[in-house]
């Protein structure tokens, strides 16, 4: 080969590799266009896969998952799949910082966001919200509830709510003493301020209110203090693994006292720890959750649940967040944004940001969907519409925050069972 | 019941595990000048096995001979194919904790990929409950309470009055010198290694036993408090990690009656802190930090 045609094909090869790079940059501008060519629409899965919250993030593939299934079976957005991409935050602001930033400089295709949770959501929401991405946070830190982040949407609602609704449902049971134990983390110690206000509020007496120091090997000292101040209920948020070490020790120790928690109760990595700790009857005799109600019927929840069943290869026995209001909000999440980008005709995330509102809120004239591919549809044939998720009608305030009622619930021979709720007007009563 | 007489015996419980595995941990170092941070995993390891053994049907003795039995074979097996191969390479102190570093992220996440990020507790009849003067233990308690009192026995017996343990001291103390004394230090090291990965694995099954429900991190989020019992005590020397652990399980326990429970590590901590001020060789006097690593 002549030394000519060489340097002809290194500069033909040298062409072909920035051709390359450039289409790859090309995607990276914040989402493609309605006209661009069909690639992957990436929807960061950024939750905790490990640590202490390790349980978060399947969760939250739960409701991806179902969601991205049913956007690419009715052909996508501009024909653009939509693909679920976990990004492991560890629930530490360490970590999550970091991870963002990656996250964002490396997924040329990054259409928006599931997260970040409470652990590391005060350190990346300003980042994330900086670089103009969608995201439906699941935490309840009482700073979002009146935040200015425009990129920031949480279907979920705020620990604040949470403790009322524990309150709340306390004064129903009946009981006038009872105990905190919560975590030391940030995100079951924003719990504690509202519950404690509310359940003074209803005249109960908080005899104890104790910070845990997470996945101790024993927690029997903290046990008899809290006994000695002879509660009648003991109000929680801690992690599966302290949870099963610290109501084992009490069984042990004098047995159990009834306990009421938030909807981390309710999920199946805290059932399992805590059933194996303290044995099926006794979880189902004194542990009760609560959690947002999520409807468990209705057409937006049978699409759900459909999708989700149907996505066994990517959620390991998905039967398990058929009834999880987080699952559910996590797919009402995706769907918005799908929407929310076929309202825009962009999938440029700060142009479909802004109709996010536009495609839930109620209004005269609008046609309620209950799926993707219905309001796919109708978006198609000029129709306004607004989209009633899995968890019920959404309704964004100005701060973008959308929560409503909540339901009580325990663990019976495996299955959640729905004993009560607290219902939002009760909720608006006591936060006054 | 008086607060502090329970806590007392709660604090008794927790040494018993970590003088276990805080002993099992320091002689391994004292003799090889290794500092293995894949300890605790390997304990996690352990518990797994113990989990499976007590799924099968198994006891409680059996759970723990099957822990014990894995932790000394998985130990022996790391030293002669990992570490081994990179002292004779002539690895240095620094560069062998990075490679226990990395075994222990290998065995984290391999055991996390195996079992799952969830929860495993061992299928385990539920214990009864005694109380011994004004201290309340479980039948299961007493158990880890008896095994500690043993173990320390068996090490104390083993480095007083058998040859094995004089030739372990002296291979510690110091290994060149051993060999061209006729000691075969390999074999000592091998044995030493064995024995420490016995205790460890019984360490594991102990923790498994007494925070119920365990994940594939439970014996790395436990290996602070056991390096701290084997620092406060003097690095290498199991009657110090043995003083260590009761101080470290002592004081955590009685600083969350006195106290509160969110000081509980801060006071043992701090403890830690205060007594290397004094004394930064430990509460027994020798440190092996001239010594080179040996295998």
């Amino acid at each position: 080969m002549s030394q000519q045609k060489l340097i002809k094909m290194r500069r033909a090869t040298s062409l072909a590799l920035a051709c390359g790079l450039a289409a790859g940059a090309a995607t990276m501008t914040g989402g493609a266009e309605a006209s661009a060519a069909p690639s992957t629409i990436v929807i960061g899965n950024f939750n905790p896969f490990s640590g202490a919250d390790a349980s978060f993030g399947p969760e939250m593939v739960a409701g991806c998952q179902p969601a991205a299934r049913l956007i690419n079976a009715a052909g996508g957005v501009f024909q653009h799949k939509f693909s679920c991409v976990e990004f492991d935050t560890r629930g530490d602001p360490a970590d999550a910082v970091p991870a963002a930033n990656k996250m964002i400089a490396t997924n040329s295709s990054l259409g928006g966001i599931l997260g970040p949770s409470a652990d590391e959501a005060l350190a990346t929401v300003p980042i994330l919200n900086q670089a103009k991405v969608p995201m439906f946070v699941d935490t309840g830190q009482a700073f979002f509830d009146k935040s200015s982040y425009k990129y920031m949407w949480r279907l979920t609602p705020g620990d604040d709510v949470k403790g009322y609704a524990l309150a709340l449902w306390a004064k129903k049971m009946g009981y006038t003493h009872a105990a905190a134990i919560f975590g030391n983390d940030a995100g079951s110690q924003s719990d504690v301020p509202t519950l404690v206000r509310a359940w003074k509020k209803l005249g109960g007496k908080m005899v104890d209110n104790v910070k845990l120091a997470l996945d101790q090997s024993s927690y029997r000292t903290e046990i008899e203090q809290m006994l000695a101040s002879k509660p009648q209920v003991i109000f929680t948020e801690i992690d599966p693994q302290t949870a099963g070490t610290f109501l084992s020790e009490l069984q042990q120790l004098h047995g159990l006292i009834p306990v009421l928690g938030t909807e981390i109760t309710l999920q199946s990595p805290w059932l399992k720890a805590v059933t194996g700790a303290i044995g099926k009857k006794d979880m189902t005799k004194y542990v009760t959750g609560l959690q947002p109600y999520a409807p468990t019927s209705g057409a937006s929840w049978t699409t759900y649940n459909g999708a989700l069943l149907a996505s066994a290869s990517q959620v390991p026995q998905p039967a398990q967040w058929s009834a999880d209001p987080y699952s559910m909000t996590y797919y009402d999440g995706v769907t918005i944004m799908a929407l929310a980008m076929l309202a825009a005709k962009s999938t440029d995330r700060a142009t479909y940001n802004k109709l996010m509102t536009a495609v839930t809120e109620p209004g005269a004239g609008k046609t309620v969907v209950h799926s993707f591919a219905e309001g796919k549809a109708a978006l198609a044939k000029g129709k306004k519409i607004q989209f009633v998720g899995a968890g019920g009608p959404i309704a964004f305030n100005k701060w973008h925050n959308s929560s409503g009622a909540f339901e009580a619930a325990q663990q019976v021979n495996g299955n959640v069972k729905i004993v009560g709720e607290v219902t939002a007007k009760q909720i608006a009563a006591l936060s006054k | 019941m008086n607060i502090y007489v329970l806590s007392l015996g709660f604090g008794l419980i927790t040494a018993s595990i970590l003088a276990i595995a805080s002993v099992g941990f320091t002689l391994q170092f004292g003799v090889t000048n290794i500092l293995n941070l894949a300890y605790g995993d390997v304990m996690t390891g352990c518990a797994f096995v113990a989990y499976l053994v007590t799924r099968a049907g198994g006891s409680l003795p059996e759970a723990l001979i099957a822990g014990a039995g894995t932790g000394a074979l998985a130990s022996y097996g790391l030293n002669r194919f990992v570490y081994t191969p990179f002292v004779r390479r002539g690895t240095r102190m620094f560069g062998m904790i990075i490679v226990t570093i990395s075994v222990s992220l290998a065995l984290q996440n391999g055991l996390q990929a195996i079992f799952k990020a969830t929860f495993f507790s061992l299928a385990l009849p539920r214990p009864s409950s005694y109380t011994f003067a004004g201290m309340i233990f479980t039948s299961q308690q007493l158990v880890i309470m008896g095994l500690a009192v043993a173990a320390m026995l068996l090490v104390h017996s083993l480095l007083s009055w058998t040859k094995l343990g004089r030739a372990m001291r002296a291979t510690a103390a110091d290994p060149e010198l051993a060999r061209s004394c006729g000691i075969a230090t390999d074999r000592v090291i091998d044995l030493a290694w064995l024995l420490s990965g016995a205790l460890c694995g019984t360490a594991g099954v102990a923790l498994a036993l007494n925070v119920t429900s365990f994940t594939s991190t439970a014996g790395g989020q436990f290996l602070i408090p056991i390096i701290a019992a084997a620092v406060l005590g003097g690095v290498g020397q199991p009657y110090g990690a043995m003083i260590g652990a009761v101080v470290i399980g002592l004081s955590a326990e009685l600083s969350a009656a006195v106290i509160s429970p969110s000081y509980k590590e801060v006071v043992a901590f701090l403890i830690l802190i205060v007594v290397l001020l004094i004394r930064p060789q430990g509460i027994f006097a020798e440190v092996a930090t001239q010594k080179e690593v040996v295998a």
